[in-house]
This record gives structure tokens, sequence and C-alpha cells, in this order.
């Protein structure tokens, strides 16, 4: 081997090592990105649960008092009927952002009942319930991250060649449709 | 007419190989360790679960901090060297710290426990001594303990404010007959050659990211062992010492440790007796003075800082799962190791650009 052939050769090995680096670590990261949107996911699934579980026990509490809201109470006990964890992410993330409205209502509702207020049990699962809401919260923004770096990644060189050989789709973010992306900016009346 | 290849020639293309091949592995380490931090994204304190996670905040002292040696500057994490080129040319001290701290964002806080995490962290402090050996700016060389309370009292704050340090002369025979200090250990610099010193730290009120394990207190290996990173001693476990180690494993052997901290301090265990305002009342006898108890709000800081619940989340390190502790908000970490990538596919490009030369130098010659 001339030295001229070698030379070619060694620059030749030394791009193909870098190419080679280049797809393992794409094909590396596009599947740890996987595995870490299923465990954003996993972790706000639990917290569905656990307000699912919740949500009986605080309508029981308060039912008694509030005879005379019985529509708050019922919108409550029907959208945690909806709760259905196999169905599809926005379907969850539209039933999810539904009852949270509805707990709002209901925790707002309570504020105009003293008794209500002042019972240990009701204060201790209004507690409860505001905690999980704030983990939902945390962990859909997560979840919405990760989602976001796994797309993106599927969508950048070398990764989006490889998408259609091992099958990787982007994912959906855990947004209800009637969610805009993009706000308006505030309209103000200056004068 | 005969061609005649330099030696020094061939000399510098086959170093060029070597070099630029060494930044092309460098960079593919650095690539990895940058995806690491950006490939994950950015968990509030208060959502955290169980699992690998990424936060991002300001560090917080817990119970102690450390010294570092040669700023004298109260830290949770440093990496000292000093380099002299005099006669020997050769690294003279190195040593590398880091003991348990918190971290908070706008959510919460969590306690991280440093064993066994990769650091990255530039260097604050990089300072050579003047033509004559005058002592740079800025090098204050550690003279007392290597470590100090974590949250001094406002009356200790105060005390070290007022409190007017000598300057360490440090020499080797002034410091006889005081103990050992890190002053005493270096001694002052030498006419003869330069010392080059460099720190990196990590202080209360920086902000990290760190990537790591998040799990319940209860699950750590080695609770007591994981607060505490100090690289030549690691193999020696938490007490950093073979020899103390050594005791401490006979101890446990013959059944003569303590089963809780309780049956082994006695008062001493409760948090805040040390300082006189104990959280709960002590054992005391009943001739004995009372001490007062704490303030509601003291106790709830001497309990945080002292307890960790069984089920309290942490972050630490795990055997499959090494964790990465960097300096700066995520995305400047992440562009820290994304332009080794950089650096290394240059390195490439030298190593291969250094082959051809090489070959027509030999060529040439043949």
């Amino acid at each position: 081997m001339t030295p001229g052939v070698a030379a070619a050769a060694f620059a030749v090995g030394v791009v193909l090592v870098v190419a080679m680096f280049l797809v393992f670590a794409a094909y590396n990261d596009v599947v740890a990105l996987e595995r870490r949107a299923d465990k954003a996911w996993a972790n706000i699934d639990v917290v569905l649960k656990q307000r699912w579980d919740e949500l009986p026990n605080l309508v029981a509490a308060v039912r008694g008092v509030m005879r005379f809201e019985e529509d708050v109470l019922a919108n409550v006990t029907r959208l945690r009927a909806a709760y259905a964890p196999e169905a599809a992410v926005r379907d969850q993330a539209a039933t999810s952002q539904a009852t949270t409205s509805a707990v709002r209502q209901l925790l707002a509702v309570v504020e105009r009942y003293p008794a209500l207020r002042s019972a240990a049990n009701v204060l201790e699962m209004q507690h409860e319930i505001e905690r999980l809401e704030n983990l939902i919260a945390d962990r859909r923004e997560l979840y919405n991250d990760q989602v976001y770096r796994l797309n993106a990644r599927i969508g950048q060189v070398p990764a989006v060649w490889l998408a259609g050989v091992f099958g990787w789709q982007p994912r959906p973010s855990f947004t209800t449709a009637a969610e805009p992306t993009v706000r308006e900016p505030t309209k103000v009346a200056l004068g | 007419m005969e061609l005649v290849i330099a030696p020094q020639l061939v000399g510098a293309a086959l170093a060029a190989i070597v070099g630029g091949l060494f930044l092309l592995g460098r960079g593919f380490v650095g690539y990895r360790a940058a995806e690491r931090i950006a490939g994950i994204g950015t968990s509030t304190i208060s959502g955290l679960a169980v699992g690998e996670v990424r936060v991002s905040g300001v560090v917080e002292a817990a119970e102690l901090t450390l010294v570092s040696p040669l700023q004298s500057e109260h830290c949770v994490y440093y990496r000292s060297t000093i380099h002299d080129s005099g006669r020997d040319d050769a690294t003279t001290f190195e040593d590398e710290r880091a003991i348990g701290f918190r971290v908070r964002d706008a959510s919460g806080t969590v306690r991280v426990f440093p064993r066994g995490a990769a650091f990255d962290v530039p260097v604050r402090f990089s300072e050579s001594t003047g033509l004559f050996g005058d002592q740079p700016a800025g090098l204050r060389l550690r003279a007392g303990a290597a470590t100090a309370v974590g949250e001094p009292t406002r009356e200790a704050q105060i005390a070290a404010l007022l409190t007017v340090n000598a300057a360490v002369a440090g020499t080797d025979d002034g410091d006889a007959g005081r103990g050992w200090s890190l002053a005493s250990s270096i001694g002052t610099p030498r006419p003869v050659g330069l010392k080059r010193y460099r720190e990196a730290r990590i202080e209360p009120g920086d902000e990290v990211t760190i990537v790591g394990q998040v799990l319940p207190f209860d699950q750590l290996d080695d609770p007591d062992g994981a607060d505490d990173a100090s690289s030549p001693n690691a193999a020696f476990g938490p007490h950093g010492d073979a020899e103390i180690a050594a005791d401490v494993a006979a101890a446990a052997a013959a059944g003569l440790l303590a089963p809780d901290p309780e049956t082994a301090w006695g008062n001493a265990a409760i948090p805040g007796f040390g300082i006189g305002k104990p959280v709960t009342a002590p054992h005391l006898d009943p001739e004995a003075r009372r001490p007062e108890l704490a303030a509601p709000d003291a106790a709830a800081t001497a309990r945080r800082t002292f307890d960790i619940g069984p089920l309290d989340l942490v972050l630490a390190a795990s055997p499959g799962e090494p964790m990465t502790i960097a300096l700066g908000r995520p995305g400047a970490a992440a562009a820290r190791r994304d332009s080794e990538f950089l650096v290394g596919l240059l390195g490439g490009a030298t190593a291969i650009g250094a082959a051809v030369v090489l070959a027509v130098m030999i060529q040439g010659g043949a």
C-alpha cells in the first residue's frame, strides 16, 4: 500500500467513524427520549389516578351541606366518570382540563359555606386536591417539554433519515384542542 | 535531486495525528455528556417523581460547607491544583471534594448527595506566582478546618465579619507546633519556577444543573457516605481514612456500634442541642440548668437542616446511572460540552490533514 492510499484510507476511516458515531448517537438519543416521554406520561397518569380516587371523598364530604349546589357536584362526578386511562392523550388532556375546572368551581363554591370551610376533613381534602392539581400541572409541563424534545430530535438530521426505518412518530402533547398554542395579545385601549 | 525528510516534520505530523484523534475522542465524550443534559426536561422540585430527572436551581448549604484550599471560600464542591514549574515541574497539590447540599427552585428544595457524581465546573481562580515569587492576588490558602457550619447563626456571621485574619505566611518553619494546615504543608512560593494555582468551585448561591436519580432517602445504599464525595479517599468510605475505616469496620463486626444516633450520642443527637437551643427537651441532671427550647422558626430550621425523613425524595447517583452536576443553567452547561464536540471535529480534520502531509512527505522522499 502506497503512503497516498494509506492516507486516503485513514481519512475515509475517520469520516466513517464520525458518521457512525452520529448515527448511533441519534438512535440512542431518540430511544432515550421515547423512554423519558413514556415515564413522564406514567408520572402524570399516577396523579390523575390519585385525583380520581380522592374526588368521591370530597364530594361525599360536602354533599350534605351543599344540597343546593347539586349541578356543581354532578359535574365533578360526571367528569370523574369520564376518566379513561386507555384513551388518547388529547382526549385525556381534555377530560383532565375539564375536571380541573369543575374542581376549581367546586372549591370556589365551598368558600361560600362557613361550616365547610372550617371542617377539618374538608380542609384536608381540599389541600390534597390542590396538591394533586399542582402536581398535574408540573408534570404536564415536564411531559410536554419531553415530547417537544423528542419531536424536535426526530425532525433533525440524521434522526429524520432513521425515523422511517425505525418507525419513530411525533407524539401529541398533553394539551386540549381548545387550548390555543399562541395566545392573542390582550388589546388595551389607551386614551 | 534526492529529497530528505526532516525527522522533526515527521514527528510533528505524527503528533498532530495522535493529538487530533485524542481531541476527536474527547469530543465524542463531550457530545454524549451534552446530550445527557440537553435531552431531558427540567423538573420542578415540588413535582419530582422517582427516577432520572434534571433539576436546575440555586445551591443552598446543608449541614456543612467545605472551605476551599486556595481561596478559603465556603463552597459545596472544589477542585484545586497547584502546579510547580520549578525544579520538579509537577503537580504538587491536587484535591477534589464535594459535600451534600440543597438545590432550590421556585417550587421548593431537594437534598443532593454528591457521592459518585461527575462535576462539570469551570475554573474560577487561575493565577500564577510573579517573577520574583510573589503570591498572586486572591490567593488565600486555607489555614483552618476544611469544613464549616452550613448556616452560621447571625452572631457567628457578625463575629466572622469583625475578625481580622492574619495573612497566611505558611512558611515551613513558621507553622511549627500549630498543627497541620494547607498553608504549612505547601509552604511559600519559592523564587525558582512558577507556581500555577487553579481552583474550580460551586458555592452557595450559584446556579447548578443536575441530572441524577430521585429516590426516597431510605433507599440510598449508604446514606452517611453518600454525603461526602472526596476523590482521594473515596475508596475508604465516608470516614475518608483507611485506618479509621478499618477501625469502624472492626467495631461494627464486634457489635460495638450503637444502633441509632440517640443511643450513640444521647442529647447530642437532638437538633440544636449543640448550640444551646434544642428542639426537644434533653435528658439532664435535675440540678443542671435547663436550656431554653428553640422557637418554632429556629426548630423548623434545625429540623430541616439535620433531619431527612425516610420517604423524603433526594437526588443521588445510582450504580447504573451516574449523576452529573454542572455549574450554570442547563443551556450553558450543555453548550460547554457541545463546544468540545466541535473542537473534536476540528481535531479529526487536523488528523486527516496531518496524515495527508505525512503521505506527501514520504512519497516525495521515496
